[in-house]
């Protein structure tokens, strides 16, 4: 199973180093698509079979099938030609350096390895079952839900307004 | 009537407005501002009605709810600055309906101002949910409706390049800091198997969790809200996007979404500053971020020509000094002893005040005079003096002169940092100070001294109508007893 989990990650890893260095967004689109893949592997070895099936039904599939569709409605020229400055790109590999020297230590510190996390609250099958992650949501969860349905709605009222041609 | 009946009202109150706005064929929609605000009135009334939680009520909700004073005066806050961002849309509204439909407004003079007036309730309903929210989860769903429907209001001068630019700016910004906030959740969540406050604290406590995990887990959140309450070096979105955002919505921006990001980092400071293990660097980190930000905030606003970009960088400094009151947080109250919760609110109470009068106005003096330069304020002591005097008594708050209540806010921070002996912060908070008595008194330099009896003192009165006067009074009013009682303004925080 470890041999697995390095296949998988390296994939993920991979595909996001794709994302960046790709010119074109076509490619950078479908390398995120490896990566989500990559993720999606993780999260079901992980017995989070639902996460994992979620990762490639809405991501890989309908969020990127969207992206797909506005970079073919901008202009892919323009943004191949793009050059980034020396200031620009130093700067974002001192920031990633950075913040991956930092990942890195506390990962080293850390006795995740060597010593069982905490376990989580709640049976092994309100976070694998489908059918109790959804009861769960509905009761014990409603709050949340609630604010989210706030959240979409108030999102959807904005890409209205901020998009349509002629206001009425 | 429970504390959350609130919320329901006031989410209610948005669905209203937008089914108003899309059914009835309003012939004017300055109706709907109307509504919404007598409306949030009626709420901040029922305030005062609330009845804690009964003993007897089981529901899971409270889980992810707490009805504490204190939730209760930051719901205060949410709705007393929503009603007056109302207002002050009111008297913007020409400049929401150049930008929002310029070609067609003959056809529909109004599009597009209706969202406009309902956005802002809708920012409420989640501001008062964050005010009580006491999980991970609800704490994250409800920062992210607030903060959503600020990417909207912040672009929504459409046609305007700088309004979109603020936009995008902020969009991109926030999105980042939102990656940071959920990967912090996420350690957390990993560390201590909880996503409940009191749970996180008490397995914080318990000594089992490693301190770097949870160090760690911090500093990711730190930088998260860092970027939603405008602490250094996380500011540097502040000033372009309050210069391009709608005044009204600038004025909302700085004091709700501020108010917001406090009483999160609030909650979680506790949660750390709880754990023998971590207090230590926990608060060092405050307080390397209040210093920071009380320096870069206040000596990078003395140059500014622009007004509206004035206030930003004030905002970044009163940021400084709000954090300062964290770093501080004594870790034993003694008696008598202001908490440094108690303070924040009180901080943000009178920062709420005296930048909403200044918002005010700026979005007068921009529909009138066309400009947000610090010159265009130039002889308004002679051709507006009640505006002159409102922006008079805003300024001196702001900068904590005496009997007003910024003074007492500025005041509280300086007596809980000296309390806790942190004397390099109280050396950069009293230069911070001074700095602000220099740039917030140049702008009424301006308005006195510039050129009193020049052309632009023979300038024609700007307009005030009687909402923006009853407000501004209203304003002016409560500053002043503020500073002259603020043991009523602590008292309702509890």
């Amino acid at each position: 199973m470890t041999f697995l989990f390095y296949i998988f990650a390296a994939l993920a890893i991979v595909g996001g180093i794709g994302v960046v260095l790709n010119r074109n967004p076509v490619s950078s689109a479908f390398a995120m698509i490896v990566s989500f893949l990559g993720l999606a592997a993780l999260y079901i070895q992980l017995d989070a079979y639902l996460v994992g099936t979620l990762q490639i039904l809405v991501y890989a599939g309908a969020i990127m099938v969207l992206f797909l569709f506005i970079i073919m409605l901008l202009d892919i020229k323009s943004e191949e030609g793009r050059q980034f400055g020396v200031f620009s790109t130093a700067g974002a590999v001192v920031v990633a350096g950075g913040m991956l020297l930092i990942v890195a230590k506390v990962l080293k510190n850390f006795e995740a390895g060597e010593k069982a996390l905490t376990p989580l609250k709640g049976a092994a099958a309100e976070t694998t079952d489908v059918s109790a992650i959804g009861e769960l949501l509905f009761t014990t969860y409603w709050f949340p839900v609630q604010v989210i349905g706030m959240l979409l709605l108030v999102a959807t009222v904005g890409v209205v307004v901020l998009s349509k041609r002629e206001l009425r | 009537m429970p504390a959350y009946a609130l919320e329901i009202i006031v989410f209610s109150l948005g669905l209203v407005l937008l089914l108003v706005d899309a059914f009835a064929k309003l012939e004017d929609k300055r109706s709907l501002a109307w509504l919404g605000m007598l409306g949030l009135v009626v709420v901040f009334g029922l305030l005062f009605k609330v009845e804690p939680r009964a003993a007897d009520d089981a529901n899971v909700f409270w889980r992810f709810y707490s009805d504490s004073r204190m939730s209760l005066f930051f719901k205060g806050i949410a709705i007393l600055s929503t009603i007056l961002v109302l207002a002050m849309a009111i008297d913007y509204r020409g400049l929401i309906e150049k930008f929002t439909a310029p070609a067609e407004k003959k056809a529909h003079p109004q599009a597009g101002l209706g969202e406009f007036f309902a956005l802002p309730v809708f920012a409420c309903a989640g501001l008062m949910c964050m005010a009580s929210a006491t999980n991970l989860v609800s704490i994250f769903v409800s920062l992210e409706a607030v903060t959503i429907t600020f990417y909207v209001m912040v672009a929504y001068m459409r046609r305007n390049v700088g309004s979109l630019e603020a936009g995008v700016k902020y969009l991109i910004l926030g999105a980042l800091s939102t990656g940071f906030l959920v990967y912090g959740f996420a350690w957390l969540y990993g560390i201590t198997g909880s996503m409940d406050l009191a749970e996180i604290g008490a397995a914080l406590k318990s000594g089992d969790v490693s301190p770097t995990a949870a160090l760690f887990a911090f500093s990711l959140i730190l930088v998260a809200l860092g970027f939603k309450v405008g602490a250094v070096p996380f500011q540097m979105w502040i000033p372009d996007v309050y210069q391009g955002a709608p005044t009204p919505i600038t004025a909302f921006l700085s004091v709700g979404s501020k108010a917001a990001g406090f009483i999160v980092l609030l909650r979680l400071s506790a949660v750390f500053l709880g754990s023998e293990a971590v207090a230590g660097q926990v608060a060092m980190a405050f307080a390397v971020v209040a210093g920071l930000t009380l320096i870069v905030g206040n000596l990078t606003a003395i140059p500014q020509s622009n007004f509206k970009r004035l206030l930003a960088y004030s905002s970044i400094a009163h940021a400084g000094f709000l954090l300062t009151a964290l770093a501080a947080a004594p870790r034993k109250l003694e008696a008598g002893q202001l908490s440094s919760a108690t303070v924040v609110a009180f901080y943000l109470g009178a920062y709420l005040l005296m930048t909403l009068l200044a918002f005010l106005v700026v979005g007068l003096v921009r529909v009138h005079r066309d400009s947000e330069e610090i010159e265009a304020y130039r002889g308004l002591g002679k051709s507006s003096p009640f505006l002159a005097l409102a922006l008079l008594i805003a300024m001196a708050s702001l900068a904590g002169v005496p009997l007003t209540a910024g003074f007492f806010g500025k005041f509280f921070v300086f007596q809980l940092a000296i309390q806790g002996g942190h004397w390099w912060l109280v050396t950069l908070a009293a230069i911070g100070a001074g700095a602000g008595f220099y740039y917030y008194l140049k702008v009424v330099a301006a308005m006195y001294w510039d050129d009193p009896t020049g052309a632009a003192a023979k300038a024609a009165a700007i307009p005030v109508s009687a909402l923006t006067r009853a407000a501004v009074v209203t304003l002016i009013v409560l500053i002043v007893i503020a500073g002259f009682a603020p043991r009523m303004i602590l008292g309702l925080i509890g």
